[in-house]
């Protein structure tokens, strides 16, 4: 088995705990004194929630810092099928779990979910920070094939054509090495280190008899519904917690989106504040580490 | 005649089950239960024997003897997706669908017009869905019970799996569900007594729909046999 990779400020979490959340068991990582005031860091969509072991040691000097796997993700379950409300649910049962009201984190689509789940459990909150999850723009991220100008009826046509082989979709390719992963991740954060990728690629895979397959389940790949990006900033206008939107200030894959939008979906929440963090594009927290931390550290617990 | 044997498919992680409810020479009916329902439904509410082919009704995931969704995740799409795994097994097949099964019933008559000629949308459980675009007031006012009620087991087990009732409040936009009822080749629509969803009231609009009134109490097999089979001059040529 290769060991794990090290990085510099990179610490593994000092404990590990399972949630049960609604049948499937999710795995949570702790940094710093239990009997400090909690900070709950949620990852984005393929992450996992290692990649905050950079950020994480940072912010426990002053913090207790949960992070936890979400479904489908890192050392987490797989769940049958996913939904963003069953996500949501989960943030929020974490929340509950600690006892005490929790600054909540999130990065890209786990910004999204905390921010649902802030909205839904204000009690549980003290304040949200929101780490460049603002969602797609209207015509959607073309990552995603959002921008497919088929009918929709024939999109999910093809998602049926997917649902019908979706027994057989078990696993990812495998890939020869851990190198291959670090190829392959680069592409989408193209400022990050060949060994800060290998590090936290190293905990988003598992070593294998057939190779290198990544942890997260690809039935996360393949969703069908209604929503549309005109949902999201209405959806935070419940929000009775305090959101301090961060961003990077160098666009790439999935943000920041344009100045304007950004502001007219904060102009939905009741208390905003906005922060940017130089040099870095849409994954903040990895590019960034220290610089976020300063951020978070000058807002939390003002 | 009268029979009854039960196929298992395998849709992603769960296995399902398909009742046929009646084999027999004939173009094939597929049923599609409520929320919260299952095949059996039918057996209490019409007559398998007065359609003319085979009728098979399927268990949704969460729901009967088919396997539950572990996690939760469902959503009326998903169910339309088990209900295509029944026609991946049948074939072409004429499809009824009550409450929640009549909106998948919508959204498979859309997608797969080839292997639906029409589809009877019947009155049931989970047919308005949580409205035409989101309340968000409504869904943070409401989370504390609703995670209570998915947190605290009912005594005895319920039969379904409680996490189906994220397929009860999910968005159904009308100009989502006319997407889908443009697509379709024809649409029978039984109206209910009370105020209609807004996707049923947009659906009925579309060109292909027929609805009827005043019918709600008539068994589906009475339904079925004198309103799918009729051949739409307009959709189909004949």
């Amino acid at each position: 088995m290769t060991p794990a990779p090290s990085y510099p400020g990179a610490l593994a979490p000092e404990r590990a705990w399972w949630l049960e959340s609604l049948g499937v068991r999710l795995r949570v990582h702790e940094w710093g004194d239990p009997g400090a005031p909690p900070v709950v860091l949620c990852h984005g969509m393929f992450d996992h929630g290692r990649v905050f072991d950079v950020l994480a040691p940072l912010l426990a000097e002053r913090f207790r810092v949960v992070a936890y796997d979400a479904r489908g993700h890192g050392d987490s379950e797989w769940a049958s099928a996913y939904s963003w409300p069953i996500d949501v649910i989960s943030i929020v049962q974490l929340l509950r779990s600690l006892r005490r009201p929790a600054h909540l984190v999130g990065h890209s689509r786990g910004g999204a979910q905390a921010t649902d789940a802030a909205a839904r459990a204000p009690v549980d909150v003290r304040q949200l920070v929101n780490i460049d999850g603002f969602g797609p723009p209207p015509e959607g991220f073309d990552e995603f094939g959002e921008r497919s100008t088929k009918p929709l009826p024939e999109r999910f046509a093809e998602y049926l054509d997917w649902r019908r082989g979706a027994s057989t979709r078990s696993t990812w390719r495998a890939y020869d090495g851990i190198e291959d992963l670090v190829d392959r991740r680069i592409r989408q954060n193209p400022r990050l280190t060949r060994e800060w990728l290998r590090y936290f690629a190293y905990h988003g895979a598992r070593e294998t008899e057939r190779g290198w397959i990544w942890k997260a389940d690809p039935h996360l790949t393949r969703g069908f519904g209604p929503w549309q990006p005109g949902w999201i900033a209405p959806g935070w206008a419940p929000l009775r917690v305090p959101m301090l939107a961060v961003t990077g200030t160098e666009r790439d894959t999935w943000g920041p989106l344009p100045e304007k939008l950004i502001q007219e979906r904060l102009a939905y929440v009741p208390h905003a504040e906005r922060a940017r963090v130089a040099g870095a594009g849409h994954f903040v927290h990895l590019e960034r580490p220290r610089e976020t931390a300063d951020v978070l550290l000058a807002w939390l617990e003002r | 005649m009268m029979t009854s044997s039960m196929i298992r498919l395998e849709h992603g992680r769960a296995t399902l089950a398909l009742h046929r409810l009646r084999d027999a020479e004939g173009p094939p009916l597929l049923l599609l239960h409520g929320l919260r329902g299952s095949s059996a439904d039918w057996k209490e509410s019409g007559d398998p024997d007065a359609w003319p082919g085979s009728v098979y009704a399927i268990d949704f995931a969460g729901h009967g003897g088919s396997g539950w969704l572990r996690g939760g995740g469902y959503h009326p799409e998903i169910f339309a997706a088990d209900a295509d795994l029944a026609l991946e097994e049948i074939g072409t097949a004429y499809v009824v669908g009550a409450g929640v099964g009549a909106y998948a019933a919508l959204l498979l008559a859309g997608a797969r017009p080839d292997l639906v000629p029409a589809a009877l949308l019947l009155p049931g459980r989970g047919l308005d869905g949580g409205g035409g675009h989101p309340d968000f007031f409504a869904f943070a006012r409401g989370f504390d019970a609703e995670l209570r009620t998915l947190t605290s087991p009912p005594e005895p087990p319920p039969s379904h799996d409680p996490l189906v009732r994220h397929a009860e409040t999910d968005v159904r936009p009308p100009e989502y569900a006319s997407a889908f009822a443009e697509r379709a080749r024809r649409l029978i629509l039984v109206a209910r007594d009370g105020v209609a969803p807004r996707w049923w009231t947009a659906v009925v609009e579309s060109p292909a729909a027929e609805a009827v009134h005043g019918a709600a109490t008539r068994s589906w097999s009475e339904l079925a046999t004198a309103h799918l089979l009729v051949a739409s001059p307009a959709r189909d040529g004949a």
